[in-house]
């Protein structure tokens, strides 16, 4: 039972991690109808900010937070501008392997600036961790399970109950609709860009004293985080953040029951199995019949 | 560049001529150069090698051109189908004691039987499903390959990897490599002529016009995967005996990447290009070595690059200098005045060719169309008509199969439809015509049209052969009065004229029923007249049409028989003059006051 | 500024054009040739840094004494990519001139396992420090390691864990890539030879962002001492973090990396007062202290084992140049396998029949971060 609860904590703190990235992927394709391969480097270059910021310059922590993200909101700009908007009017095909392009270009540029050697990040918190009865907290995993519970209710007042939030909905629903409504669509695009940069770096910024910072740490998580929104259901907020913590779940418990080797592979054969079987995810909708 | 169905557009040569063997010799010749060259030439280790690697990738690359060129879908795991090549060939030839040949033909067929497989689990989803699933299928393969070391003996990779006793010598393995690329390259360059080619150039430009014109689209994208999987295993075993070693980090998703990368760079359309990018990109990392003094350097560029192609050169290198080279040269000879068309509708049914009972659609709440009958009588042209929103388009998407009926029965000819796919549909005699134009914008009309002409069932095209087709597909352009443009791309014509190519392309399959949405919409007033003229002549050869249409003086003067909905329902039903005067329909139409 | 189509392929076209010209410059000279694939690029760039720096190093040496054969020698780098088909290519790139006389291989075994073919086509002396035992039991005779193998890793971790600190119940864990399969391999051999097969032997995935299902097995396993082969420095610091706060805190004999700077600085004090295995240690020898202070003096760095092996690599093959007095191929073999005692960076030199030049390895324990000399154990057989 100690052993099951450990493994339960380890793997909702991880799964948090995958639902956070999922949760910038989510909100790209309602908003464009595109699959953003370089979500996971957002992640990563934050990370590397915060080390810039934080451990090579000395600033504060809290500084060096809030001066990541709005490199982090820039970063969301020049995506948008560089990569997405030229594409805009194109299928869906050309815009992910842009994408694709992006998140090689941003990885390598950070590894010719930075090097290879892994960096380490401090924590939010001095003490790492609190021991519960039988079961260790990690205090980085239960911060980040914290941002997570408070995204998703600050991402339901603020579609539900803000009218930027609404306009970004309908945005997202129906670009020709609100257009006539006044809506600039551009505009709310390039919102969701940096909204979704943000969410990315935090996230990158949260995992990084844990996982430490490195060039991959960002394309590792993405992967998985990608498989979640699957498994939850393209398109749906809750269902990333669901699909995130079932996946991170799965995971753990799979590599302490089946195979620690074959670990990452759970998520890609869970995936698999959610396509074949159940491809609108856990709460999205039938895939769209359009004529 | 605009084209809604902007699915990696491509450019198509100006008629296509039919496939002859002297027109074709002097590749045949180049190719008999090359291999010559290959074996001959002498060439160090190192040349050697690049030339092995460049061949090799070239023919896996040329399976990209198929499915992400040819048929528009994503595979991001070619490195994986690769990989199943090259270990069939490792562990064939060293721990099985097998046959070159035979481990060479397993490898081809499992990649076959893992991309087939795929295809049918995903490709129904279609885009972002799929380029996650194929990542999925990657990540797992390469994981099996690391830590299943009893089978492929894990990190270590296998060596030692046999060769046919006949291609001992590295240079005679490669003269061999080379005629297989040669071999491979002729096929994917003749595949778009082919029927299957066709059907998937549809599939890419326009899924609903390909599936309405009677090609199975999920069926075409699983061969499209199935022999972009094979064409990947082949290359990977010829690569294998190339390097006598094969280790898991030569096909993990990076490369993967990179035979995307290869195939983007050169131009998806054509295995030319494929070859132009899969030179490039290793060569051009051999010539840039000094930049990678810094790590990571090098690959930045790379995805710049990348980024750069795709935004400015989309049709990648070989696109590029074959539009280039299409500005200079002069449109396509006009073809040959070709006989009248014969519409020869099928009779076997009663009087009633279209028999539609009690046919409902609900989305969630919403009843769409809500237990409506129609009797289509033979030989007549038939008007369903409706004021906005009153169930019309949905009528008619159900009819024809994009959306599948709540409840109630269709009868086509006796047949019962109601529960076929779009392209059964077809199959079974039924045409149609879209409100938006549908039609497959990267081919000409003629093509086009040609796609129309294949409808599996067609009895005017004899035996089905390539010629027989073309004739077809001529005789109903002439029909609409568009035969001298028959090689010009679909982008050249006018809105109307696009709309008579979509009709011609419904007519060359001869359906025993002709479904026309909206054919009047957005056409100016002398198009109408044509239009008007056109129906008269199909109707006179005594195809049935149901037409579906605003405008009034259109309907009212074609139309021998109308059915009115509203709100989903059918109101008025009968002659055409006697049901406009009811008095139901004046007021659908005009409002109640 | 409104970038055409024109003008980026135009652009396109001279950045492929160019650089082809400028490589076209290679200087021609009466001496002798060594060949060297090392990762310039890709993953392990900068652990490749320190091995060019290393063979330059003693290149410089063997020159000032001499050089070879009485000629000055001159090295000829090739980028491996980090990848096996870079190696393969660049390879064959320096196989290709027949004045290269003899070559330095890779530390990776996956990437000497990808030349191996070519190397017994060409028939020439390549000096690897891939630690794979298989590498040179495999019938290449032209493979000479410059490096202890993966055995004796394996049986020097077993040795001192049962003996000098008496431990029993073994858990050993390894990376599922081929270091580490081949390093928990020969450690389960050894330990099952010592009659304490372990009570766990536990593979992981390179990359793996979490350690406890791994923390937890070892805890229940209830083994009382821990051998690892980690290839990543990352992985090792999560694993170690998370074996701490799980509150494992059995003695831990690892593999090299355990040793490795950058690991230092992840884990910090979740590494205190384990032990690790190293080819290189600055104390061991006199030979390797004077290694650390040339290289330290040329290059303003610390020594390390990326750089211990090449060093010595180039002074082995120049000896063995040397004393067959002839660059043909079968004479310099012979030679090398006839080197004994020759003091080396990373210790004596003792070839044997198989062309493995060292029979043993440093035990190295981490006092509060900082990296001692513990003991050298050296095996005969």
């Amino acid at each position: 039972m100690d052993l099951v609860l450990q493994l339960l904590f380890t793997g909702i703190g991880i799964g948090a991690v995958y639902a956070l990235v999922a949760l910038g992927f989510v909100l790209i394709f309602r908003a464009t109808n595109v699959v953003n391969f370089a979500q996971g480097e957002f992640s990563m270059v934050a990370a590397y900010l915060m080390v810039v910021f934080s451990v090579d310059l000395g600033w504060p922590y809290w500084l060096s937070f809030l001066l990541s993200l709005a490199g982090m909101a820039l970063l969301g700009v020049i995506f948008n501008l560089g990569v997405y908007y030229p594409l805009r009017h194109r299928s869906f095909l050309p815009v992910i392997i842009a994408t694709i392009g992006a998140s090689i270009l941003m990885a390598n540029s950070v590894l010719a600036i930075y090097g290879p050697q892994p960096q380490v990040l401090q924590g939010w918190f001095d003490t790492p961790g609190i021991q519960l009865g039988p079961v260790y907290l990690d205090s980085q995993y239960l911060l980040i399970i914290a941002v997570t519970i408070a995204l998703v209710i600050f991402n339901y007042w603020f579609f539900e109950h803000t009218m930027l939030g609404k306009k970004l909905q309908a945005t997202s629903q129906d670009k020709e609709m609100a257009s006539l409504l006044g809506i600039s669509v551009s505009t709310m695009i390039m919102l969701t860009f940096i909204y979704s940069a943000v969410l990315g770096g935090l996230a990158g910024i949260l995992v990084a004293p844990v996982l430490f910072v490195s060039i991959q740490m960002g394309s590792t998580i993405a992967l998985k985080a990608f498989a979640a929104t699957i498994i939850g259901g393209f398109g749906d907020v809750t269902g990333a953040i669901i699909g995130g913590l079932a996946l991170g779940v799965i995971e753990t418990f799979g590599a302490a029951y089946i195979s620690v080797p074959y670990k990452d592979g759970f998520a890609f054969l869970v995936l698999i199995l959610f396509l074949v079987f159940r491809p609108q995810g856990i709460f999205g909708e039938r895939v769209a019949e359009k004529a | 560049m605009s084209a809604p169905s902007d699915n990696m557009p491509i450019t198509v040569s100006a008629g296509r001529a039919k496939p002859l063997l002297l027109r074709h010799l002097p590749y045949f010749i180049c190719a008999a150069v090359l291999v010559a060259l290959a074996a001959g030439m002498q060439f160090d280790g190192y040349v050697l090698n690049i030339l092995m690697q460049a061949t090799t990738f070239s023919i896996a690359v040329f399976g990209l051109s198929v499915v992400l060129g040819l048929c528009g879908q994503i595979n991001l795991a070619q490195a994986a189908f690769f990989g199943f090549g090259a270990y069939a060939v490792g562990i064939g030839t060293t721990d099985l004691h097998l046959n070159y040949w035979l481990c060479l033909v397993a490898g081809c067929v499992i990649a076959l039987a893992a991309g087939a497989f795929l295809g049918m689990s995903t490709l129904r989803l279609g885009g972002h499903y799929l380029a996650m699933v194929t990542i999925s299928f990657q990540q797992i393969v390469t994981l099996v390959m690391i830590n299943d070391i009893a089978l492929t003996h894990g990190p270590d990779g296998v060596s030692n990897i046999g060769r046919p006793a006949l291609f001992q010598t590295s240079q005679g393995y490669l003269a061999f490599c080379v005629a297989m690329l040669a071999i491979v390259g002729y096929l994917v360059w003749h595949l778009p002529d082919t029927r299957l080619g066709r059907a998937m150039r549809a599939v890419r430009d326009n899924e609903l016009a390909a599936g309405v014109n009677g090609i199975d689209v999920l069926r075409t994208k699983v061969y499209a995967f199935a022999l972009c999987a094979a064409l990947g295993g082949l290359a990977g075993g010829l690569f294998a005996g190339g390097f006598a070693y094969v280790s898991p980090d030569q096909f993990a998703f990076a490369d993967s990447i990179v035979f995307l990368t290869m195939s983007l760079l050169g131009g998806v359309a054509s295995p030319i290009g494929s070859a132009i990018g899969t030179g490039l990109l290793i060569l051009i990392p051999e010539w840039l070595r000094f930049l990678k003094s810094v790590p990571g350097l090098y690959l930045a560029i790379y995805g710049l690059f990348v980024i750069l192609i795709i935004r400015f050169m989309p049709d990648g290198i070989w696109g590029f200098v074959n539009a280039a080279f299409a500005r200079w040269c002069a449109k396509a000879k006009a073809p040959a005045p070709s006989a009248a068309l014969k519409l020869m509708p099928a009779t076997v049914g009663g009087d009633i060719v279209l028999d539609v009972k009690g046919l409902s659609k609900y989305f969630g709440g919403l009843k769409a169309v809500d237990g409506v009958d129609i009797q289509v009588k033979r030989g007549g042209v038939h008007a369903l008509i409706g004021p906005n929103g009153s169930g019309k388009t949905t009528t008619l998407n159900v009819l024809s199969g994009l959306y599948r009926a709540t409840s109630g029965k269709i009868l086509l000819d006796g047949t019962d439809i109601t529960n076929m796919p779009p392209h059964q549909r077809t199959a079974a005699g039924l045409g149609r015509t879209f409100q938006n134009i549908r039609l497959f914008r990267s081919m000409t009309a003629l093509e086009n049209v040609e796609i129309g002409a294949e409808r599996p069932g067609n009895t005017m095209i004899g035996e089905g052969g390539s010629a027989a087709l073309t004739e077809r597909a001529l005789e109903a352009l002439n029909f609409v009065g568009l035969g001298s443009r028959a090689n010009e791309l679909i982008s050249s014509f006018s809105y109307g004229h696009q709309r008579l190519i979509e009709i011609a392309r419904a007519l060359a399959a001869n359906p025993t029923l002709l479904l026309l949405d909206e054919p009047a919409a957005g056409l100016n007033s002398t198009e109408k007249l044509e239009l008007h003229e056109l129906l008269k002549r199909i109707a006179a050869q005594g195809l049935t049409i149901l037409i579906i249409d605003h405008d009034m003086t259109l309907v009212s003067e074609a139309a021998q028989h109308i059915t009115v909905l509203n709100f989903g329902r059918r109101i008025a039903d009968g002659e055409s003059m006697a049901v406009l005067r009811h008095p139901d329909v004046v007021s659908a139409y005009l409002g109640t006051e | 500024m409104k970038l055409t189509r024109r003008d980026f392929a135009a652009g396109m076209a001279a950045g492929i054009v160019a650089p082809h010209i400028i490589t076209r410059a290679r200087a021609q000279g009466a001496t002798v040739k060594i060949g060297m694939c090392a990762p310039v690029t890709g993953p392990a760039a900068e652990s490749g840094g320190y091995a060019i720096k290393g063979a330059k190093l003693a290149l410089d040496t063997v020159n000032k004494a001499g050089g070879i054969l009485g000629k000055q020698a001159e090295l000829i780098v090739e980028d491996d990519q980090t990848t096996n088909p870079g190696i393969v290519l660049a390879f064959s790139k320096l196989a290709a001139q027949p004045d290269i006389v003899g070559f330095i291989g890779s530390i990776r075994s996956t990437q000497v396992h990808a030349i191996a073919p070519d190397v017994l086509k060409l028939g020439k002396p390549v000096m690897i420090g891939g630690t794979d035992p298989n590498l040179t039991h495999m019938g290449n005779q032209w493979l000479f390691r410059c490096r202890p193998n993966d055995s004796y890793s394996g049986r020097v971790i077993a040795e001192y864990g049962a003996s000098t600190l008496g431990k029993k119940k073994w858990a050993v864990l390894h990376s599922t890539d081929a270091f580490g399969t081949a390093g928990g391999k020969a450690l389960t051999e050894a330990l099952t030879k010592l009659g304490v097969a372990p009570v766990l032997d536990q593979g992981y995935a390179n990359q793996s962002q979490d350690f406890t299902p791994v923390v937890l097995a070892i805890k229940q396993s209830g083994a009382d001492v821990l051998g690892s082969y980690f290839t990543f420095e990352n992985d090792l610091g999560i694993f170690a973090r998370q074996l701490r706060q799980l509150g494992v805190n059995i003695p831990w004999v690892g593999s090299p990396s355990i040793t490795d700077v950058t690991a230092l600085k992840l884990a910090g004090p979740a590494l205190y007062n384990t032990y690790g295995v190293a080819d290189y240690a600055e104390d061991s020898t006199e030979a390797s202290k004077a290694f650390a202070n040339a290289y330290h003096d040329a290059y303003k760095v610390v020594a390390d084992g990326q750089s211990s092996w090449t060093y010595d690599a180039i002074n082995v093959l120049a000896q063995g140049i040397n004393k067959a007095g002839s660059t043909e191929p079968g004479k310099i073999r012979e030679a090398i396998l006839a080197i004994k005692k020759f003091p080396g960076a990373e210790g004596e030199y003792n070839f044997d029949q198989n062309g493995d030049g060292l029979h043993g390895y440093n035990v190295v324990k981490n006092e509060k971060g900082s990296i001692v000399f513990d003991k050298h154990i050296e095996f005969t057989d």
